[in-house]
């Protein structure tokens, strides 16, 4: 593995992806979330003013679950299947395929990654000079799953990529998979619960979380951002099931670990022996 | 220096490439020669590892270009037909990275800018969205150039330059050629073939027809030129002394004889029927196009 190649590769992509805006319209969009989800979060109870960071972050997550698949999906995609003659010369030169697609991947993390601290990071400000620092501790831990998410899902595009080749045949399969892992999955998931008698049909349910990242991340920011008081009887179950609040974080994380991992390698398999 | 043996590459059912076969020296200019789809751009993407082929091996300087790609890629430096690089990055970046890439000291950038051919007219800190289709090229050679490789292929260089442009580029790779580059590159432009190449492979629907030295495709274009003359007294006796003066083929239209000849024949063709009372009117040259070479070289292959 040539780490000259790798690097050089990542910097040119972060460097590509925050002049072509995508990271900072990120940023901008996350600070802009987290400031109003902060100010207009209890405007049903009445009141709207700055709440704190545990409240913030479980309203923010199930936008963060929206979005941040979907711009990792569309940034990675774009990235992956980039034009034709770029990805000649590109390919001609003396380092591997493999380098090639790890370092395209890691400069897309990384502007992710700086659009991600950038928006929550600004936004966490105001809210600890508004609201004060109670549950500030949990708030990385929060984006950190956030951040394994975008890993996730543009190791997922790198796959769709490899596997499409053509870009507006990616954008399809893109379309399709980010409606399945946000909103079909569960649905399913509910209707498989039928086929089961009760207590197989939450293990059912607990093992299915690992079939979904989405899910994973929505679990993991929970158990994070004080579990025990949003999640309630079932979180209380599903710890149970797992063995505790550290072990299920640990084998989601696990979990998501392998959703990073699995689809990259397939890619790379893929793109091997593929016509560039 | 590179090695091809028995090449094939499909597309599914499509033959592209056909169990071709050639070996290209040190500091040789090789064409691959042929006319749309014949498979010369296939041929040359299996040989810079952007194609992997479905039969055969390619090797540079010994080293497989699949399963030594890294040796195999460093010696070669590689142009493809449509330039492209991302929009928001400025020449002088884009090379920058290559450099990088390369592992090359940041001064070979300024090194290869100095070259006359590589003036982008103040446009090299400009982003290349500003770009030209033809400076967009000027920048991708000068890209190729970057790392002093031995070999450099290039498809298709001068397709999307000006006149003007291709001549200048024709110089820069005679230049080239001078410095003892091995040169490989695909065409269907015969000038560029003719000032350029040393050898030829002439690729007709993913097979090599021929294998010729540029001084016999010359003489086979020579053999094929045609001269048309037209006369006021057409008869026998004219078409005897054309053949004495040295036409090859020789063939009655009216009032006008369509001569095959070597050109430097020609003269002394004309000389010969107005000395046997020949009246000229008016007499004009044929050169073979393109086509008509392939034709020649199919219409062999298919007698074979």
């Amino acid at each position: 593995m040539d780490i000259n190649a790798v690097t050089t590769i990542a910097k040119q992509e972060l460097t590509i992806n925050i002049r072509n805006k995508w990271t900072l319209i990120f940023a901008g969009v996350f600070s802009v979330l987290v400031l109003a989800i902060s100010y207009f979060g209890m405007i049903t109870a009445g009141a709207i003013g700055f709440q704190g960071f545990t409240r913030t972050s479980a309203s923010l997550l199930n936008l963060v679950l929206y979005i941040v698949p979907l711009v990792a999906l569309v940034m990675g995609t774009l990235s992956f299947t980039s034009e034709k003659g770029a990805s000649e010369m590109l390919f001609a030169q003396p380092v591997t395929r493999g380098e090639i697609w790890l370092g395209k991947l890691l400069g897309l993390f990384g502007s992710m990654l700086t659009a991600t601290l950038i928006g929550f990071g600004l936004g966490g400000f105001v809210i600890a000079m508004k609201a004060g620092t109670a549950g500030a501790l949990r708030y990385p831990l929060f984006v950190g799953f956030s951040l394994l998410l975008a890993l996730v899902f543009l190791s997922l595009s790198a796959l769709i990529a490899a596997l499409c080749q053509r870009k507006n045949r990616a954008f399809g399969v893109v379309m399709f998979l980010w409606f399945f892992f946000v909103l079909f999955y569960d649905l399913l998931v509910i209707g498989g619960t039928f086929l089961f008698k009760e207590r197989t049909a939450n293990h059912f349910i607990f093992a299915s979380l690992f079939g979904n990242p989405v899910d994973m991340t929505r679990v993991g920011s929970l158990i994070v951002l004080n579990g025990k008081e949003i999640f309630g009887v079932a979180g209380a179950a599903l710890m149970k099931f797992f063995g505790g609040e550290v072990t299920s974080i640990s084998l989601l994380v696990l979990g998501m670990t392998v959703w990073i991992v699995a689809p990259f390698l397939l890619s790379q398999r893929l793109l091997k022996r593929q016509d560039i | 220096m590179i090695q091809v043996n028995h090449l094939t590459k499909k597309f599914g059912e499509f033959t592209a490439v056909n169990d071709v076969s050639f070996e290209i020296k040190a500091g040789e200019t090789f064409a691959l020669l042929g006319p749309n789809g014949s498979g010369k751009t296939t041929a040359l993407k299996c040989l810079v590892g952007l194609m992997p082929p479905t039969a055969g091996e390619i090797k540079v300087d010994g080293a497989d270009v699949w399963k030594d790609a890294r040796r195999a890629k460093s010696l070669m430096s590689y142009l493809p037909q449509y330039v492209n690089f991302h929009d928001n990055l400025t020449a002088r970046e884009v090379m920058q990275f290559y450099c990088k890439l390369r592992k090359l000291p940041a001064a070979r950038i300024d090194d290869v800018m100095k070259g006359s051919h590589f003036n982008f007219n103040g446009f090299t800190d400009k982003p290349v969205s500003q770009f030209s289709g033809g400076m967009l090229q000027r920048l991708g050679l000068a890209v190729a150039s970057l790392p002093d490789a031995p070999i450099l292929l290039l498809d298709e260089p001068t397709a999307s330059l000006d006149p003007e442009r291709a001549i200048q580029f024709r110089e820069f790779l005679a230049n080239l050629k001078q410095a003892g580059k091995t040169i490989v590159f695909t065409s269907h432009v015969l000038a560029d073939v003719e000032q350029l190449a040393d050898r030829v492979a002439i690729l007709v629907g993913g097979k090599l027809v021929a294998l010729e030295s540029i001084t016999a495709l010359r003489q086979n274009l020579m053999l094929g030129s045609q001269m048309r003359v037209e006369l006021l007294n057409p008869g026998a006796s004219l078409i005897a002394a054309a053949q004495n003066a040295g036409a090859n083929q020789i063939t009655a239209q009216e009032s006008a004889l369509l001569i095959t000849s070597a050109p430097e024949a020609r003269m002394e063709i004309l000389a010969a029927i107005e000395t046997a009372g020949g009246k000229v009117v008016r007499f004009a040259t044929e050169e073979p196009s393109l086509e008509d070479i392939y034709l020649q070289y199919i219409k062999q292959e298919s007698t074979i």
